[in-house]
């Protein structure tokens, strides 16, 4: 999936070492950076220092990210999630450690490229089936489907700002579940 | 990105979380410590010090074997910067400008390139990075006190300073592009803003091309529409002593990137992509001479 074209000119702009596109694309996406850090570390200490980390590593390498390959918060949202789950493995080994010796290693578990760890996948589709029927079908056509909003609109009969209306309902709610559930 | 990874994103993004005090300013501070921004300089200099600062990036990554992998003319990428680094010291002599690295000695860029390079190799690949930028941030902070007109003789062509600076612009741009392309970078465009002056520069550069190559342009006049982020149209008159351009004879349609990258000596006139309308043969004639200035 190709980048937005936002994502293309503010990209550009800090390969030319613009620092206000920096401060714009911070601006932009620093709040979902943070609170997908502090979803997986609970910790907003650390979770401030991984998304001033963030913003420092799109700067310092930013041909490292490709907009050819996906939109800019998929990429800066992946370097977020390694990050912090690299922060709590290394806090699991620590706290293990001070336990005693270890009967058993851990398997290593590989890192992958993305935002969600597999749990977490599953908790955002059992989030999903959870909502009532009308947000549900319309997250589902939207984001499993591939439907645009007009195209949602008009599979469930309805004017293409409710859609939309629902399906931004439907975000929230699954922001609330998702939240409810870490406490 | 699988859907249930985008609509995580987006919920995310629905409940903002918020730092307790902005990271903003600290984050800024950081950033200037991890990757120099683009020299401040002169409006008409900015395109130069942005395309430095993309070549910066590009050696962020550069790991010891792209040091010493062969980018052009047999060089690799530690002497490469180098020979950006001498001719960039050449245009900071000509303006009064600090020139870095070893005493200039001889004026003309393949010995100065010469120079730099024999004293670059004795030192670490970081420290020619280092070097270069530092001579490239000398050259912007000189010019910000400077009139884009102010003379200045660079190889035995005397041109506007900023002219001189949009040649080194453009050599910069296409030297980033030959290093990325062998360490299979995509590499964004500059923005529009400093496409566009930049093709201005090769537009301009025309009847010389023609000049150099033995041909003469005299009272034709090309017109030339460049395609993209950054391009425009021009009516070039193709005599070196033409005062204006007078109706077209030719019409020659392009990419605008790459016909700046043509100018700079990439890619073959003979099978460069574009549509010629009117005479041919001169619409022809212009792309054949177009690289006839780019040197290494």
């Amino acid at each position: 999936m190709e980048a937005p074209y936002d994502d293309r000119l503010l990209h550009q702009r800090v390969v030319g070492g613009d620092e206000s596109a920096l401060g714009e694309v911070y601006d932009r996406l620093s709040s979902l950076i943070f609170g997908l850090a502090l979803r997986v570390t609970r910790d907003r200490v650390i979770a401030e220092d991984i998304t001033q980390e963030v913003f420092l590593v799109f700067w310092e390498r930013p041909l490292a990210y490709d907009p050819e390959r996906g939109t800019l918060r998929a990429w800066l949202a992946t370097i977020a999630h390694r990050r912090a789950v690299d922060h709590v493995r290394a806090e699991e080994r620590r706290r293990v450690s001070a336990l005693g010796p270890r009967l058993f290693e851990r398997e290593p578990v590989r890192l992958e490229d993305t935002v969600l760890a597999a749990d977490e996948a599953q908790r955002v589709r059992q989030a999903v089936t959870s909502l009532p029927d009308g947000l549900r079908e319309a997250v589902e056509l939207a984001y499993f489907g591939g439907r645009t909003y007009r195209q949602v609109g008009e599979e469930l009969g309805v004017p293409e700002g409710t859609a939309k209306s629902r399906i931004r309902l439907a975000l929230r709610r699954l922001a609330d579940a998702l939240a409810e559930e870490e406490v | 990105m699988d859907p249930v990874e985008r609509l995580y994103l987006d919920a995310l993004m629905e409940d903002p979380e918020v730092p307790a005090r902005s990271l903003r300013p600290q984050l800024l501070a950081g950033a200037r410590a991890r990757r120099r921004p683009a020299a401040p300089t002169a409006a008409w200099a900015e395109p130069y010090a942005g395309r430095v600062a993309a070549m910066d990036a590009l050696l962020a990554s550069a790991v010891d074997d792209d040091w010493s992998r062969i980018i052009v003319e047999g060089w690799t990428l530690q002497e490469l910067v180098a020979h950006l680094a001498a001719k960039d010291g050449l245009l900071a002599a000509a303006v009064g400008a600090p020139v870095l690295g070893p005493p200039i000695d001889a004026v003309d860029s393949l010995s100065r390139t010469n120079d730099v390079q024999a004293y670059e190799r004795a030192r670490s690949p970081e420290q020619t990075r280092r070097d270069w930028r530092a001579q490239a941030d000398a050259l912007c902070r000189h010019l910000a006190g400077l009139p884009a007109t102010t003379p200045a003789t660079l190889d035995g062509l005397e041109a506007p300073v900023g002219d001189h600076i949009l040649a080194r612009c453009l050599e910069t741009w296409i030297h980033t592009a030959d290093a990325a392309q062998t360490a299979e970078i995509r590499l964004p465009d500059p923005i529009a803003r400093h496409i566009h002056p930049t093709a201005d520069l090769c537009a301009r550069l025309l009847p010389w091309t023609m000049l150099f190559s033995g041909m003469d342009g005299s009272g034709r006049t090309l017109h030339l529409t460049l395609t993209g982020e950054g391009g425009g149209e021009w009516r070039v008159p193709l005599g070196v002593e033409d005062s204006a351009p007078g109706e077209p004879d030719a019409h020659i349609t392009a990419d605008v990137k790459r016909f700046c990258f043509l100018l700079g000596g990439r890619g073959d006139p003979a099978d460069f992509p574009a549509d010629l309308e009117g005479d041919l043969s001169l619409a022809r004639d212009v792309l054949t001479a177009a690289p006839a200035l780019s040197g290494p």
